[in-house]
């Protein structure tokens, strides 16, 4: 696409907002490699999933409100441990969330849930951890460079 | 009683009156005026122990009957320095004064000599008049107690064998209770039922299933699906401490939803990182671009690993060393080869050590990105180097 395009873009000004596509673009590739580094988890393939369908259309969504709606049931009453009423309609909404942020997390019950969010967890901090090295040293070449 | 009391002791007191009874016949009255105020020592000077003790006439018999073995009561003796000298009185009592003491209660047969019960006996009296029961079952009984010295000592002339039966049946609540008190204690429970027997049924009923590792707690129902549902919620709980260990800060937080909040917490803020990492990352190297990804994940679909020697790089051989390291940790990135592209023509220095091996292949790349990803596939055609980032495809 950019084959045209050789000259170096050193300042970073220069395209604003091509810079907010380029960091999605960037994370994109880091949620790939970040899939790719766990395969055998539940969260990776969900999430290769999703980045293959966000990729290729927007029918993404109605997938995932699709296993939302499905699954929803599972995780009543699960965290009723014991709690009353209030404290168990507390839980059971942060599971939820929880739910929403790990992906494929809508699909699983609590306790499948709660295995994956630590795993989910270590690769999101191998990835931070990798992404900071990969911006300091590109901090150090440019400085380097310039 | 304290007629026939006081004429025992008076008739100790006449006969075998040793310095050691006077003695404590003081000490009695010392603890008697300690125990109730209202107490007049002087009244009791001659009087019986009974009297002294303020005890109820009933149980001072029964103490002064008892002739088991002379050691007190470990919790009695420990609990109260008045129950303990009260069982020192007692020995005292039992070696100065003979068996004439024991005649006028030749009715033993109605004073039950149940070690246990003149234990618990002494303990009340003391704990009866006693606000603070030393010890816990002493105190759950002491309530109890106290409804019995004011029923025993508003009618003191009241014939014994008439207090008996109300006094059997006292004290069987108090067996009671008191079983009942051990019983709670022992097993900690959470849920109290009104059935003892089935409760313990259960608790052990409990322990007997092999394949069950989860504990049936007093009050709670052992069929199959109550206990799935402890087992499910045990595993449950173990996950979460898990969790609870791999996000710092949150061990010491207690309560489930305050847990789950730090979690849920950390895993945004991870995700926040990663983005704004990512748009450091655009801005730091705006050479970068990693728009090819949707051929990268189609391909993954396909074709197997393709092996060490396949994958895209970074914009620098430094940062594919540093991407190659990171793999390790098990992070890859895609960049596509677009990139390769603007590293080779840009900086044709730096690339030319990592595509020592690949002169022939850069034209594929920079004339088609389609066909540079297709030749992503065939590891033979695209001999990428290998120190270059390792992608599994």
């Amino acid at each position: 696409m950019d084959n045209q395009d050789v000259r170096p873009l050193f300042s970073p000004e220069s395209d604003h907002a091509s810079l907010v596509e380029r960091s999605r673009g960037i994370k994109m590739a880091a949620e790939v490699g970040l899939a790719r580094s766990s395969r055998d988890r539940h969260w990776s393939r969900a999430l290769r999933r999703r980045l293959l369908l966000l990729r290729r259309g927007t029918a993404s969504d109605d997938c995932g409100c699709q296993n939302e709606a499905l699954t929803s049931s599972k995780v009543g009453g699960d965290m009723g441990v014991g709690a009353n009423e209030e404290e168990a309609v507390e839980v059971e909404a942060r599971v939820r969330a929880l739910q929403r942020l790990v992906p494929g997390g809508e699909e699983l019950g609590t306790e499948r849930l709660f295995e994956e969010t630590a795993d989910y967890i270590e690769a999101l901090r191998v990835q931070v951890s990798a992404m900071r090295a990969l911006a300091c040293l590109l901090d150090e070449l440019r400085e380097r460079r310039g | 009683m304290e007629p026939g009391g006081s004429s025992g002791v008076g008739s100790v007191n006449s006969g075998t009156y040793t310095p050691e009874i006077a003695e404590s016949l003081r000490f009695e009255e010392e603890i008697q005026s300690l125990i109730d105020p209202s107490f007049d020592a002087s009244s009791a000077a001659g009087g019986s122990f009974t009297a002294l003790l303020g005890l109820p006439a009933n149980q001072a018999v029964e103490l002064l009957h008892h002739p088991g073995p002379g050691e007190p009561p470990a919790s009695a003796a420990s609990s109260s320095p008045i129950a303990g000298d009260l069982w020192r009185l007692r020995l005292v009592e039992q070696h100065a004064v003979t068996d004439t003491l024991r005649l006028p209660f030749g009715c033993s047969s109605t004073f039950p000599s149940d070690a246990a019960l003149v234990e618990r006996a002494a303990r009340f009296s003391v704990f009866a008049t006693d606000d603070s029961p030393a010890s816990s079952s002493g105190g759950g009984l002491s309530p109890e107690l106290k409804a019995e010295p004011p029923d025993s000592h508003s009618p003191p002339t009241l014939p014994v064998p008439a207090e008996k039966p109300r006094r059997p049946s006292k004290r069987k609540e108090c067996e009671k209770s008191k079983a009942k008190a051990v019983a709670k204690k022992s097993k900690s429970a959470e849920e109290n039922t009104s059935a003892a027997k089935p409760a313990a049924e259960e608790n052990t009923s409990g322990d007997k299933l092999p394949y069950v590792h989860v504990r049936a707690r007093r009050g709670q129902a052992t069929d199959s699906h109550s206990l799935a549902e402890r087992a499910r919620r045990e595993k449950i709980n173990a996950r979460m401490k898990l969790l609870q260990e791999l996000v710092p800060g949150c061990s010491k937080i207690t309560g489930t939803a305050l847990v789950l909040d730090e979690i849920i917490n950390h895993v945004q803020s991870l995700q926040r990182q990663v983005e704004f990492l990512s748009m450091k990352l655009a801005a730091v190297n705006p050479r970068i671009d990693f728009s090819g990804l949707d051929h990268i994940l189609s391909a993954e679909c396909g074709p197997l690993a393709m092996g060490s020697g396949c994958g895209g790089g970074a914009s620098d051989p430094a940062t594919w060393a540093s991407e190659t390291a990171a793999s390790t940790g098990g992070i890859r990135r895609m960049p596509p080869p677009q990139q390769i592209w603007h590293l080779d023509l840009v900086h044709p220095q730096q690339s030319s050590t990592v595509w020592e091996n690949n002169g022939a292949a850069h034209p594929h790349f920079l004339l088609s990105p389609a066909t540079s990803l297709v030749g992503y596939d065939p590891a033979s055609s695209v001999p990428l180097n290998s120190n270059q980032l390792k992608t599994e495809l």
